[in-house]
């Protein structure tokens, strides 16, 4: 019976030892911020690896030749000081900051800008999103220490904004040599407002401020970062991601599902911010090479079919506006030139009927001489795209058509599907700050171009504005050209703007993000005392 | 002549040397078949890759070039074998780095987390077992039969997320939980644990209940043994060779289970490299991890039947 006495006591003693850990970790000086991430990318090295997810800890690692500015869009000097662009736009020069030190100790200079674009370039390293943003990039010339020349082969207006992204953020040429592209993304090193202590794949990133920052762009609101320690951990099923919060294992995490959302931000410990991205729209494009979606009254016949409204209420609740546009930024926002086709599938079934598809049995399905109104769509697994698809092909099949769905497992899978060629609307969308996004995916030879459809005038249109590297107003002109005629052809059924839900302990302070969207500044968090 | 304990360790090398050539046939056909269904079904791996560059077509082909894949597909299969015998399972499509480094790497993890969950389903799967056979008649017995039974019902994607709402809700109780960190390792372990726990309890009250009606029970009572004990030893063990068997199977299954347990609970491990890899499309990983599970397979039913050689003497007869 000795023991039942003793049973108390340990309790008592383990009691006493766990509120002692817990009082030392409250009253230790250091603070240290937990960030919820959603998805555990196979590589985090951002010249090297493409997911946007990695850009959350590194954007704060890494600072970029310049930044843009979330608000206005444009671009102020980061580790550049000045830039000139010559008048046929082959050649930007770049003035670089003086007395700027990587997290290593060494020196960032022109040879350092030079070392991480070449190792960028390098075929062997299998870029998989950064060398694709240098575009027409031929040589990087060293001018002079502090100076430093990029010359393309051909004008290529998004360079800027390429090097205003992570992913062509500067890193210590002596870490790229030292570990080489396979354990780079282990041990990297840049010159921004955190240093990069860990990473464990599938379990954390921990990252420490640096106190030597002293080169802070006008984009931070603070000069030096005050959270000592921020750790990033991932979690992939979107159903624990609330919980995570409000069980206080995280401050901040991104992606919440709307049913969560809504008890966030009703709640009086966290915050909710939605927080739009930059891009394109959740969308579906029609293939224009294939029956009955070659023709475009048809096409738009199914865009009026669909009520977008209630559908985008129905999947994200109160929190994502209704897309009308192909391309969505701050400084980009290509407003439709007329106004967009809306939910009325009356006029849905009047040019079905115009165009000989009619109402042919008392199911009220519509056929064509004998040939029944079949549709193939294909959507991936990802970003509530596929119980979209569910809704879209409820709103075809009232007006009349047969329709089936396909829900392909993963990116591969749905280029297969999309190469196979069987469809009549895929979706895919993809982010980013600079509108030239579109040229993949509405020039004749896009690597996306999964409408199909080949037209001079748009093809036109796109290659000038990636080229008009001087004047803003005049690219966006072009982009809006574009824009009408997507809209006039009917290209695309265009859903919802992507907002990301992140859900915040309100203890944190200072929570903003980058022009790219997706990006904290971490260097602006603090938590209340 | 041979003496007892001769012919009975050559009876355990016969079927231990068995289940090896098993082993390394399974571990051929498990990936030679996944080197092609994952192409089936996963699509291009430079598909995948590229998904947020936009390359040109030329660029795209190049970078299909520079990483063999290009080749006809039966040619990297051959190229793939020969790989895999000189212990090489090649490197990752994503980060270059080496298969078995980045499997290295996770396994601890999921280990950790297997072993953990093996012990809980053991414990559960024996008690309901035990008390299913035992108390067969009563609510206790009947209760602990239903219970084995829901263990088997409910996936872990369910108990998982009930498990961290309940935690969430204790927590607000007993703040003093969130220290302990038992969120890690503790709740994960016994949700996959009760998940297992369903099969061995069922086995284990089949055996038992077949076991009490044997001869040597009823020697026992003869002898005045009193009921638990009788149950428990001389009921048991005869009842726990095909017990042993099914837990190297389990073992295998939670190595699987760890799936959905760590995505739930945001632990690493290979369970979420293996999704990871096969969705990417970053096929020798996935490959890689089948090899592995494919190894772990045939060691644990390796040991499944030295360890039952061990607990029942019958079976060491050469027939």
């Amino acid at each position: 019976m000795k023991h039942r006495r003793l049973i108390p006591l340990i309790i008592l003693i383990f009691l006493f030892v766990s509120t002692s850990t817990a009082c030392s970790i409250g009253t230790k000086e250091s603070s240290t911020l937990v960030y919820g991430l959603t998805l555990s990318p196979t590589g985090i090295d951002p010249h090297l690896n493409a997911s946007s997810e990695l850009g959350i800890p590194l954007a704060s690692v890494y600072d970029t030749l310049v930044f843009r500015d979330p608000a206005s869009g444009e671009f102020v000097p980061g580790l550049s000081e000045t830039w000139s662009i010559s008048p046929d736009g082959l050649t930007y020069t770049f003035f670089l900051r003086r007395g700027v030190t990587f997290h290593d100790g060494t020196i960032f200079n022109a040879q350092a800008v030079q070392a991480n674009l070449e190792y960028v370039m390098n075929p062997d390293h299998h870029s998989q999103k950064a060398q694709f943003m240098l575009g027409p990039l031929q040589e990087v010339e060293i001018i002079d220490d502090y100076t430093v020349a990029l010359y393309l082969s051909e004008p290529f207006a998004p360079l800027l904004d390429s090097l205003s992204d992570v992913y062509l953020g500067m890193a210590s040429p002596v870490a790229l040599e030292t570990w080489g592209p396979t354990e780079y993304q282990f041990h990297q090193v840049g010159t921004g407002p955190y240093r990069f202590v860990e990473y464990i794949p599938n379990d954390k990133i921990t990252l420490t401020r640096n106190p030597d920052y002293a080169w802070a762009p006008s984009i931070y609101q603070n000069a030096k970062a005050k959270i000592d320690t921020i750790v990033f951990r991932f979690y992939e099923d979107p159903a624990t991601r609330a919980i995570a919060l409000e069980s206080g294992e995280v401050d901040v995490i991104g992606e919440i599902p709307p049913h969560d959302a809504d008890r966030i931000a009703v709640s009086s410990d966290f915050d909710l911010y939605p927080i739009a991205i930059p891009g394109q729209p959740m969308q579906f494009f029609f293939n224009t090479k294939k029956a009955p979606t070659d023709a475009a009254l048809v096409r738009r016949a199914l865009i009026h079919a669909i009520n977008r409204p209630q559908a985008v209420k129905t999947i994200f609740g109160v929190y994502s506006p209704v897309a009308d546009s192909p391309f969505l930024a701050s400084s980009f926002n290509l407003e439709p030139q007329e106004s967009f086709p809306t939910y009325d599938p009356e006029t849905a079934g009047t040019l079905l009927d115009e165009v000989g598809w009619r109402i042919t049995d008392e199911e009220g399905h519509r056929s064509r001489n004998d040939v029944p109104l079949e549709l193939h769509i294909v959507a991936p697994p990802w970003g509530s795209n596929s119980e979209m698809a569910q809704l879209i092909r409820a709103d075809w099949e009232a007006i009349g058509a047969r329709v089936t769905l396909e829900i392909a497992p993963g990116f591969g899978p749905l280029k297969e599907a999309q190469a196979e060629g069987e469809y009549h609307a895929i979706g895919i969308n993809l982010f980013g700050t600079d509108p030239d996004l579109l040229r993949s995916f509405y020039s004749s030879t896009g690597l996306y171009n999964w409408s199909q459809f080949e037209d001079p005038e748009i093809d036109r249109l796109l290659t000038q504005a990636a080229q008009e590297s001087l004047d803003l107003d005049a690219r966006l002109n072009l982009y809006e050209q574009v824009s009408s005629r997507v809209q006039e052809e009917a290209l695309v059924l265009p859903i919802r703007n992507y907002v990301n839900l992140v859900a915040v302990n309100n203890r944190v302070e200072g929570l903003h993000f980058t022009a790219q969207g997706w990006y904290p500044i971490l260097i602006d968090l603090q938590l209340a005392p | 002549m041979v003496s007892h304990s001769d012919r009975s360790s050559i009876g355990a090398l016969t079927t231990v040397g068995r289940r090896f050539i098993e082993g390394v046939l399974t571990a051929w056909t498990a990936v030679s078949l996944t080197f092609f269904a994952l192409r089936l079904i996963a699509g291009d791996p430079i598909a995948s890759l590229l998904s947020q560059g936009l390359a040109s077509p030329d660029q795209v082909e190049n970078l299909r070039r520079s990483l063999g894949l290009d080749a006809p597909l039966f040619v990297q299969y051959l190229n793939f074998l020969a790989g895999f015998f000189r212990g090489d399972l090649g490197t990752s499509l994503f980060t270059g780095r080496p298969v078995s480094t980045v499997i290295v790497e996770q396994l601890p993890a999921t280990a950790q987390l297997a072993f953990a969950g093996l012990g809980f389903a053991l414990l559960f799967g024996l008690t309901l077992g035990v008390i299913s056979a035992w108390k067969e008649e009563t609510p206790l017995g009947q209760f602990a039969a239903s219970l084995a039974g829901l263990a088997t019902a409910l996936p872990v994607a369910f108990t998982g997320i009930l498990g961290l709402i309940l935690y969430r809700q204790l927590l607000v109780v007993i703040p003093l939980l969130s220290v302990v960190k038992i969120r890690r390792l503790f709740l994960p372990a016994l949700l996959l644990g009760f998940a297992s726990a369903g099969a061995i309890a069922r086995v284990v009250q089949a055996g038992l209940k077949e076991t009490m009606k044997g001869p040597y029970i009823l020697a026992a009572r003869a002898r005045g043994i009193e009921h638990g004990f009788r149950l428990l030893w001389h009921a048991l063990r005869p009842a726990l060779p095909p017990v042993v068997s099914l837990t190297a199977l389990e073992a295998a299954f939670l190595f699987a289970g760890t799936v959905v347990t760590e995505t739930v609970f945001s632990r690493p491990g290979l369970g979420r490299l293996l999704v990871t890899s096969i969705l990417q499309g970053d096929y020798p990983i996935a490959q890689g991890l089948v090899v592995l599970a494919a190894v772990f397979y045939t060691i644990s039913h390796m040991l499944a039947d030295i360890l039952a050689f061990t607990i029942d003497p019958r079976l060491r007869r050469v027939t």
